[in-house]
């Protein structure tokens, strides 16, 4: 903290009115949609790709850190400046450049929104399919560098799968052209592969070129019931082995149930679990029959199904109690906040409902909530912690919750982030887990950002505690 | 490249930050009440999507989730409140978009007034502001002069709002439609319900003030003719129960007899009404069934977009507000269609101004259409 930045210098770059050392712009952009905080030293909204090259130019020589930041939606504290630095709003770069309908590609710059690319595409029949559950606001920068994805990955997969291309600026304010524009490429290292999920870590990306696809013209969504969240994991996991294409797989838990019942009151089954299966397609006839396909096999695993519907209002309906689940949760009791700690862990099918088990053993050992939910489609166990976060003792309970968690998930086969990223949060189990991996990843860290000035402290360079990594932007009363 | 080694950017050596509070921050008495709400907040950012003066202005302080954190440091103490956290607090047209898009539906007005409230306790104050609460308290109105109710001595009570009870020619169209339905209008020497007040965050003087507007009530129940009074009037005297005119009107406009207009309009949902109140179909409805047909704004019910007049933005910041009311404006110019309709008569200020000065679109109340095809 308390870097000596030139000011003048970055305005006469991008202009007086798009940089700010203000305290109370310098709070706001010291957080995001994690538990972290951390002031940068100064923000800037950078408008060409010129601009940017010269702050990292100025930024790499004076050794000054550079975080570039989207939406700052982050969950991990991906875009906290942990040692202060340059906050890169990328948010003004938001210029979809070119639609190719014929080529099936697009270039955007990379402050553009997802739902806005989508919203562009449709118009030609067409889209963008990573959608997390951001998408009305999350940027196409930002998804990228965390790979992002959504409910529909379990058929359509996740960023990495869209990137064709970009161009990224180096730490040292070199630009340089990724990928390239066709769907294959056999020339070399993937670097733009690399970029993906690399949270901001080896350049600033400035441009991207991604790939987009037809959209379904039929939707299928059903809703089946369990009474044991075992026979739930088991039919999840028999749905995927059985060739099945489900469109949607989701997982709820009693006390996502529970949850959305006390609060919202739409009156979902009181069960120990529900799955929401969707089929998408072009004909009738191939969805009806994936559609039916996991009906069965939801009532070979003595599941019931209670709806299921093609009307855009009825999976609107059937699809409200997942959707409003996040909302349920943070109302789920006076005075909890709804935590984002060992939120997004990926395990293999066969052991999704021990997953969800154990979460509920571990939550109820440290005395806090924890609910188990997720695109158990593609493997991923979503969960909150809810607790009182101005008591001390919750989160250090919350601390060894989450380790407690993480040591089941990687013990049975799982990784620690399908969806949020590492960053700060998830970093001291991530890198507990993959300890061999760690060096690899250092080194090319250095390669390409010598002076360790892009987004630093983050990944494989987290603090060993995240507890501690940055003060936490809760009031955590003595 | 060149390699230089300076300890901060060591990946091995952090200097993390410390929470730094006053010992001698801000008294914030009304932000403490809403510290679990803003613990609620996971500031997912969703609030962006909609808030009018993010797309204005483009910092992250400028959005919701911005102005919530800028609450939280004042509360917490991190951050000091100065002219410029004033302003940041102030541009907001409480427009309820952020809480409508939120997961867990995070008050953030509410929080805003506080916040406020708070930054007025501790002498942050706008004249103009000051000027135009002192108005109401000399008059009864926000417009600091005698205006003089058509009184009627009918049996339901009518609150015109100072904005109607001003445009009096306007007023007795209004009271001439609830005769025509049936309703027999009461109409009393009212003073204004308070709002500037509430929004502007002058809590000690409100409490004075709704004493003496509950005085001039002849009775709990009444119709109110203005959407920002029924809405604020419904949040903040929860003993009181006014009905908004176009309840009124809905229910008994298939009785009455209607003359088709045939005309092709736009329709601005105000936020107070779809947002506040959640009447989205009531108006389209009367639009119907006085033959009106209605070309839909890109953004419109819960999550149309707001015109930039509330919150008090209109006397805080008039450019900002204007500025905003002219994206909305255009929006239903490049639909081609003649006229805007609205309901809430800032709404109809804002975006009349912005109308008047580019001569392509005309911006008219809904109940003049009504009056209209009652006549």
């Amino acid at each position: 903290m308390g870097k000596n930045v030139d000011i003048k210098l970055l305005e006469s770059i991008v202009g007086k009115e798009n940089v700010s050392n203000h305290p109370a712009i310098r709070y706001v952009y010291g957080s995001d949609a994690s538990v972290h905080q951390s002031m940068p030293d100064v923000v800037v909204q950078p408008r060409t790709i010129e601009q940017v090259q010269e702050i990292m130019r100025y930024a790499n020589a004076e050794l000054i850190p550079v975080i570039p930041r989207g939406a700052g939606s982050g969950m991990s504290g991906h875009t906290v400046p942990i040692d202060g630095g340059i906050i890169l709003d990328m948010k003004r770069m938001n210029r979809i450049l070119e639609i190719r309908p014929e080529d099936m590609y697009c270039r955007v710059e990379p402050g553009v929104v997802d739902d806005d690319l989508n919203r562009a595409l449709k118009p030609y029949g067409m889209f963008y399919p990573p959608s997390p559950a951001s998408s009305r606001i999350a940027t196409i920068g930002g998804e990228i560098a965390n790979n992002a994805s959504g409910i529909r990955s379990v058929k359509y997969g996740a960023t990495r799968d869209y990137v064709l291309g970009m161009k990224l600026v180096l730490a040292n304010g070199e630009l340089v052209n990724l990928g390239a524009t066709t769907r294959v490429e056999a020339a070399g290292y993937q670097i733009h592969r690399l970029i993906v999920g690399s949270e901001g870590t080896l350049g600033v990306i400035v441009e991207a070129t991604m790939k987009f696809i037809p959209l379904p013209k039929l939707r299928c969504l059903g809703m089946a019931t369990f009474d044991k969240i075992e026979y739930a994991g088991d039919a999840i996991a028999d749905i995927i082995t059985s060739g099945a294409e489900p469109s949607m797989l989701e997982l709820m838990d009693h006390i996502a149930i529970k949850a959305v019942n006390t609060t919202l009151n739409i009156g979902l089954p009181d069960v120990e679990a529900i799955v929401l299966f969707e089929a998408d397609g072009k004909v009738k006839e191939a969805v009806d029959y994936e559609m039916q396909t996991m009906k069965s096999i939801c009532e070979k695993h003595h599941g019931e199904v209670k709806a299921m519907s093609y009307d855009a209002q009825e999976r609107t309906r059937i699809y409200a109690g997942r959707k409003k689940l996040f909302a349920a949760l943070s109302r789920y009791k006076e005075g909890l906040a709804c935590t984002a700690l060992a939120d997004d862990m990926a395990v293999p099918y066969s052991k999704m409902a021990e997953c969800a088990k154990k979460i509920h053993e571990v939550a109820e050992k440290y005395g806090v909530i924890m609910t188990a939910y997720g695109h158990c489609g593609s493997g991923v166990m979503h969960t909150k912690i809810l607790m009182d976060p101005t008591k001390k003792e919750q989160w250090e309970a919350a601390k060894h919750a989450v380790e407690e968690i993480y040591d089941y998930v990687h013990s049975v086969g799982g990784i620690t982030s399908g969806e949020h990223g590492i960053a700060i949060s998830k970093a001291p189990s991530w890198k507990k887990a993959r300890k061999d991996l760690l060096p690899v990843m250092r080194a090319i860290k250095r390669a390409l950002d010598p002076n360790n000035i892009l987004n630093p402290h983050k990944l494989m360079d987290a603090p060993e505690d995240w507890l501690t990594a940055t003060p936490l932007r809760y009031w955590v009363k003595a | 490249m060149k390699s230089k080694n300076k300890h901060s950017l060591n990946p091995d050596t952090i200097t993390v930050s410390q929470r730094v509070t006053k010992e001698d921050k801000m008294d914030t008495q009304y932000l403490k009440a809403w510290e679990a709400e803003l613990n609620t907040c996971i500031r997912c950012a969703y609030c962006f999507e909609g808030c009018p003066i993010f797309k204005q202005l483009g910092w992250e302080v400028d959005g919701a989730r911005g102005k919530a954190v800028l609450a939280y440091g004042l509360l917490t103490g991190e951050l000091e409140p100065s002219d410029y956290v004033v302003r940041k607090i102030y541009e907001c047209s409480f427009c309820r978009d952020c809480t409508e898009r939120c997961s867990a539906n995070v008050a953030i007005p509410d929080i805003l007034a506080a916040a406020r409230a708070d930054l007025v306790s501790a002498g942050f104050v706008y004249d103009e502001h000051r000027a135009l609460l002192d108005k109401i308290k000399q008059t009864g109105n926000i417009f600091g002069k005698k205006l003089t109710p058509p009184i009627r001595e009918g049996e339901t009570p009518i609150l015109l709002g100072c904005r109607f009870l001003e445009r009096s020619e306007d007023a007795q169209r209004y009271l001439e439609i609830l005769e025509r339905i049936g309703i027999k209008p009461k109409v009393f020497d009212e003073i204004c319900c308070g709002m500037p007040f509430g929004v502007l965050g002058y809590k000690d003087e409100l409490i004075h003030h709704q004493q003496e507007f509950r005085k001039r009530l002849p009775g709990d129940e009444f119709i109110c003719l203005c959407t920002t009074c029924t809405f604020f009037i419904k949040k903040s005297y929860p003993e009181l129960n006014p009905r908004y005119v176009i309840e009124v009107i809905r229910e008994r406009l298939p009785n009455a007899n209607v003359k088709k207009l045939d005309l092709k309009v736009t329709y601005h949902d105000p936020c107070n009404l779809a947002r506040g109140l959640g009447m989205v179909d009531e108006p389209r409805d009367i639009l119907k069934m006085i033959g009106v047909e209605v070309v839909e704004l890109p953004t419109n019910g819960k999550e149309a977009e707001c015109c930039g007049g509330g919150g008090g933005l209109l006397v805080t910041n008039r450019e900002l507000a204007e500025k905003i009311a002219e994206r909305r404006l255009n929006e239903a110019i490049e639909l081609g269609v003649d006229m805007l309709v609205t309901l809430c008569p800032t709404c109809e200020l804002n975006l009349g101004n912005i109308a008047k000065r580019g001569d392509k679109i005309e911006v008219r109340n809904l109940l003049d259409l009504v009056w209209q095809a009652l006549k």
